[in-house]
């Protein structure tokens, strides 16, 4: 039976070539799919398409002007829609697209009408209103069906507050949401990645504080 | 008995007769063959493993996320708000503290403040919440069964009420006993309009005969304030003041403030109770003492009598001459510190109960004439003048408003018929029963925690109730509907201020504007006013009607209100449907209690059914029997409030399966109703009905009784060689106590570890205490949990298999001989074991201690072998069986979105409320000041009316809980096996002498 199986037969080969094959194309396919319940690199489109690296990045508006509950509560929140009109009341459109309207309005020498963009058009038909930005009774306010990304399983009970009131940037568990134009999971939001971070900051602390980060299970799990 | 000697305690009958021990029942149960073999078993097994892997690595499904298209002040995603309101559970109006998650209510609690219920609140309260999300709910009004809208209902109803203005005709109202100041003005501007019109009140649960009688005795129809923090000495003739009788939790409250043993020794009250049924109140009292129905007023004669010094008659009686002589001198030494109370309906009793408190000085000491209690004004004697009037066809229109009279009187079919004699017949309520059936119009009603409302439950005290949900269906408050009616639309909540600026706030005295004094008790949810203007009262000296003679040896029927139940409005409710009895143990059935005496003598056993019949009655009334320990020989007790057409949705609940039973009867209902052995008395509702005569029918039905579930008493052959048994229960009596206040305990248990205690001790280490003496068993604790942790209700056929969810039970135990039985209540929930038996056994690593001492329970772990419900010896943790049905959208509101909901092959068990511990802590981090003394209540502990029930810090010597731990009367239950529990209990103490209770069990 053994001398049978290390027999140089050509089929031992082929069967071994076979089984290393597999193995490598395996672990290949391991890179591009993940276990269930890990959505690490999750990229969905959004039904506006806000952009994170213009207003966190390049207006530098806080995170938690937006996601207020952060600070407060377990959930940071995504914003109602009307945070967003707090200054989309008065910007509709790109500074591009009104200097085009002031342009062409010159050109066609009439008054420049009102300019908003498709994406930001999106936004007041969530809301009820029309073209004026003023309630429209005809349409009902359908709100606007975001795509969750950072989404944990339902037996998961993480809270914001904990993790900001420690100190904890955003930026440690959303990556440079700055930096992007769709926002991305960066990270895998899996266990072993939430355990081992609250081991590092039990050692290091955060921010160069001492801080007491559980490992019990029942810190997240009840 | 000073404690070394042992106490026989036993759960059910079954115990102390030869039967197979419990356990080695259950053993066998466990060990039923099942239809599959192992073999298959495992192919099964194997097989969905393989597909339950294929069908992980499916793609999750998008999720979205809607937010709010305008933020609202103070709303953040994720976090409660309390609002404070009245509850509407009942007429007791208990302030109630409703916790709001995004916009919808999860959770009632009492309110600490409230000067009635001081941070109780009862089953029933807590229940009510399922009330809301209650999908049979009535989704708009109706006529004649169909649906119409509001503006059809009201014109049609305006033109027969605008009709009957001008051409005359009866107008009646019928209502339960209105507390709101508000609408009861609102129905008297209603009636005003008509030239015959009447206002009438009905308590099912009636307590016409204290009315009446005060208007004999005292000359005014009140029903008095009873102050039970201010009694001494508590003698009480049949009056479940712990668990039923007019305003429980306020009862409660007052009635723990005499009862601490630690603080006040001295202080403790005595508590006497002469019952003939075995209630709520009659477990916890001092000393009980059965006495029949029928008798009640011959031994309140002969206490009287022995007061005055007088020589009575008292031959024959039931009482031991002694026991009233004792009684006596007890009585007349605390002089305007007793209170003496009556729960009988004839009125000849009760009359003799006023002279008696008149005698004690009870008056304006601890019962309050001036500042009296509205919480029951039903008047037996017009509701059955209204049937009256009705068949003689002289009401022309009849509008019900949150009543079931068809269901609740005696005479129902009666009034049924009478309705239809009646021109237009409108209901006002939440759901459909026997009377919206007859009514031609439905107008909803909003649930209480969807309406403005206000209520002033006893003079002086007003409270207001607000909206902590947008109605979930097309339904209107009462008080809008009769605005509408009476030709004056207005939404409640100005109706409401409008009247408290007119005729309340005259009345506060500190002197704020008006509309401070709203904000200010819209937020506190009360607020104290100077009385109403009472009417005149003076004690007159009139002979009370004589006593019929007591009436053989005839068997009586008693009729009782059950904890929850109560008369049956809440019997929609599957928490309270589910809720084990707190004496008998029993859920989802009533049943006919008989001594086991009279049992034995009928030949009858527990689950026989057996057929009730009395003259007059015309339906005879078939229940299955329960033996009783300690009910008078003379008596069948019956629970009402079951039998409803309501629980006709009962039918699919539970797990589906090949071998599962419906939890309704063979009518298709939950229980059978009792309502028509009602008897009437002058006009009186009696709970009492004598000449009913027993047969046997030859079935038998096996009862879903939890009493023998989860038994922790080691059977004396099965315990271990050689080795320590300590009592489960430790009590002793208040005069040992008082000597020693070690008396009753067992000396605690030194443990010698093998190895060094190597758990770290830092930071929090989380325990609880639970007083023996203050629990009276009222399961308002289980409701809370059940509430508080998303605990699926399994159903009659599971309960029998011993499947029931509840995290936490309360275990009630009997002790001594014959009917001659002392009760003792042990609320059992996890102990959270600081050597957990539980944690050695999981090989999944599912259930392990965390660094503040808690015994933790990761669900997404678990992969329900059971090894550690097998493990545990205080049998608390609990198997999902199946998947629990979460179908209903509606009643999904209702789950806890801080609680994951498990799934089936899950095990689960008490966490002390972690998510409580979570949201305290992390709240206290982020405020930067340490988790203080008291700011973490698990549900239990917030809702108990007794307050039993205390949790904190171990580790903070200065905690409350741990000064209770060590109290000289603290132990922990099975110490000996060294689990070492986080939780222990406080021995109970008996207001008796040592005598006593040597006497009582010798």
């Amino acid at each position: 039976m053994l001398r049978k199986l290390i027999s140089r037969e050509p089929l031992t080969y082929a069967l071994l070539a076979g089984f290393v094959l597999g193995l490598v194309a395996l672990s290949l396919a391991a890179r591009s799919y993940h276990l269930p319940d890990n959505h690490q690199d999750y990229e969905p489109e959004q039904p506006i398409a806000f952009s994170h690296r213009l207003h966190a990045g390049e207006l530098a508006l806080d995170c938690r002007y937006c996601h207020f509950g952060a600070a407060t509560s377990r959930h940071a929140g995504i914003p109602a829609a009307s945070v967003c009109m707090n200054c989309h009341k008065f910007v509709t459109a790109t500074m591009g697209a009104l200097r085009a309207e002031e342009r062409i309005a010159k050109e066609e020498k009439r008054a420049p009408g009102k300019v908003v963009s498709p994406e930001l058009a999106k936004l007041y038909r969530g809301l009820g209103l029309n073209e004026k930005l003023e309630p429209d009774p005809a349409q009902t306010p359908t709100g606007i069906a975001w795509v969750k990304i950072h989404n944990l399983p339902d037996y998961v009970y993480f809270d914001h507050r904990a993790h900001v009131s420690a100190g904890v940037a955003c930026q440690t568990c959303h990556g440079s949401v700055e930096t992007m134009e769709r926002v991305r999971q960066v990270e895998s939001l899996a266990m072993g990645w939430c355990v081992n971070c609250h081991r590092e900051a039990n050692r290091i602390g955060v921010q160069g504080k001492p801080v007491q980060a559980s490992v019990d299970c029942a810190t997240c799990h009840y | 008995m000073s404690g070394n000697r042992p106490k026989n305690y036993w759960r059910s009958l079954d115990e102390i007769t030869t039967a197979p021990a419990i356990s080695d029942v259950a053993q066998a149960i466990e060990e039923a063959p099942g239809r599959f073999s192992r073999r298959s078993f495992l192919r099964a097994a194997g097989f969905t493993t393989a597909l339950a892997a294929a069908a992980g690595c499916s793609k999750a499904p998008v999720e979205k996320a809607l937010p709010l298209l305008t933020q609202l002040e103070n709303r953040v995603a994720g976090r409660a708000q309390f609002y404070a309101t009245t509850c509407g559970a009942c007429e007791a109006g208990c302030g109630a503290l409703v916790k709001c998650r995004d916009g919808r209510p999860i959770k009632l609690e009492g309110n600490p403040e409230h000067p009635l219920n001081a941070g109780g609140l009862c089953a029933a309260g807590q229940a009510a919440l399922l009330g809301l999300y209650d999908s049979h709910r009535f989704a708009g009004p109706q006529r004649a069964g169909a649906s119409i809208t509001w503006a059809d209902a009201d014109a049609a109803i305006i033109k027969d009420l605008s009709a009957l203005r001008t051409a005359g005709g009866g107008v009646r109202l019928l209502t339960a006993t209105v507390t709101s100041p508000t609408l009861q003005n609102a129905i008297e501007q209603f009636l005003s309009g008509f030239s015959d019109a009447r206002h009438i009140t009905c308590n099912t649960l009636s307590h016409s005969a204290i009315l009446d009688a005060h208007e004999a005795t005292h000359g005014a129809r009140v029903l008095p304030r009873y102050r039970f923090d201010k009694a001494a000495v508590i003698v009480s003739f049949d009056a479940d003041f712990l668990g039923t009788w007019i305003s429980p939790v306020e009862f409660a409250a007052g009635y723990r403030q005499n009862r601490q043993v630690e603080q006040n020794p001295e202080q403790f009250s005595y508590h006497a109770q002469f019952e003939s049924r075995l209630s709520l109140t009659g477990s916890r009292a001092d000393h009980r003492y059965r006495v029949a129905p029928d008798e009640l007023g011959l031994v309140l004669e002969t206490l009287t009598a022995r007061i005055l010094g007088q020589p009575a008659a008292g031959q024959g009686l039931a009482v031991p001459e002694a026991v009233l002589e004792d009684l006596a001198a007890r009585l007349t030494a605390a002089r305007g510190k007793s209170l003496v109370l009556c729960g009988s309906q004839d009125v000849a009793v009760q009359q003799r109960c006023n002279t008696l408190n008149q005698l004690l000085e009870s008056y304006g000491n601890t019962i309050e004439l001036e500042a009296p209690s509205y919480q029951h004004q039903g008047d037996d004697a017009a509701v059955f003048a209204l049937l009256e009037e009705m068949q003689q066809g002289h009401v022309a229109s009849l509008i019900i408003a949150g009543v079931n009279p068809v269901y609740d009187l005696p005479e129902g079919p009666a009034f049924a018929a009478a309705l239809a004699k009646t021109g237009l017949v409108v209901y006002c309520g939440e759901r459909p029963n026997e009377t919206s059936r007859c009514a031609q119009y439905v107008c909803p009603d909003h649930h209480f925690l969807e309406a403005w409302g206000d209520a002033e439950a006893v003079s002086g005290v007003v409270a207001l109730r607000q909206p902590v949900i947008r109605p979930l269906f097309d339904t209107r408050p009462l008080l809008e509907s009769l605005n509408t009616w009476s030709g004056a639309p207005r939404p409640a909540y100005e109706s409401i201020q409008a009247y408290w600026q007119q005729h309340i706030y005259p009345r506060s005295q500190d002197g704020t504007p008006f509309l401070s004094f709203w904000d200010r008790t819209l937020h506190d949810g009360w607020a104290r006013v100077s009385p109403r203007p009472a009417p005149a009262v003076a004690y007159r000296d009139t002979p009370p009607p004589a006593i019929p003679p007591a009436g053989g040896e005839e068997l009586t029927l008693v009729l009782y209100p059950k904890i929850g139940l109560l008369d049956g409005r809440h019997a929609y409710n599957p928490w309270l449907q589910e809720l084990p009895d707190p004496i008998s143990k029993i859920t989802w059935d009533n049943y006919a209690c008989l001594s086991v005496a009279t049992a034995q003598r009928l030949g009858l056993a527990q689950g026989d059914v057996i057929r009730m019949e009395a003259e007059g009655v015309e339906k005879p009334l078939e229940l299955p029997v329960c033996l009783q320990p300690a009910q008078h020989d003379r008596v069948i007790a019956v629970a009402l409030g079951y039998g409803q057409e309501s629980t006709a949705r009962f039918t699919d609940l539970g797990p589906q399966w090949l071998q599962s039973k419906p939890s309704v009867g063979e009518d298709g209902l939950v229980g059978k109703r009792a309502a028509s052995f009602l008897a009437r008395e002058q006009g009186r509702l009696r709970f009492e009905r004598g000449g009913v005569k027993l047969t046997r029918t030859g079935k038998s039905l096996e009862l879903a009784c939890t009493q023998t579930h989860h038994t922790i008493t080691v059977p004396e052959h099965l315990a271990p060689a050689g080795g320590l048994r300590r009592d489960i229960l430790q009590e002793t009596t208040l005069v040992a106590f008082r000597k020693d206040p070690h008396a009753g305990s067992h000396g605690g248990h030194e443990y010698r570890p093998l190895y060094p205690l190597d758990h770290p001790k830092g930071g929090h280490r989380w325990g609880m205490a639970i007083d023996l003496s203050t629990c009276t068993g009222c399961s308002a604790c289980v409701v809370a949990c059940q509430a508080e942790n998303n605990i699926p209700v399994v159903g009659k056929d599971e309960v029998r298999r011993r499947r029931e969810m509840h995290w936490l039970r309360i275990d009630r135990y009997y002790s001594g001989e014959g009917d001659n039985v002392d009760v003792a209540y042990q609320p059992m929930l996890c102990q959270q074991c600081e050597n957990a038996s539980c944690e050695n056994v999981c090989p999944v690593l599912a259930t392990v201690h965390t660094s503040e001492g808690l015994n933790a329970q990761v669900y997404n772990r678990c992969v329900g072998t059971r090894y550690c419900a097998n493990n545990c010896a205080y049998k608390v943790r609990r198997f999902n069986w199946f998947r629990y049905h979460h179908d209903d959208p509606v009643e999904n509101l209702v789950l806890n979105p801080d609680v994951t909901v498990r799934s089936r092959g899950i095990m689960e068990k008490c966490t002390f409320c972690v998510q409580r511990i979570q949201e305290a802590k992390i709240e206290s981090k982020r405020r930067k000041e340490p988790v203080a003394d008291g700011a973490i209540q698990p549900a239990c502990q917030q809702s108990c009316p007794m307050q039993a029930i205390t949790f904190g810090d171990l580790n903070d010597p200065e905690s409350r809980v741990s000064k209770l731990m060590k109290s000289p009367r603290h132990y922990r239950v099975l110490e000996e096996i060294d689990v070492r529990p986080s939780v222990g209990y406080l021995t109970l103490v008996r207001h008796r002498t040592e005598e006593e209770e040597v006497e009582h069990h010798g």
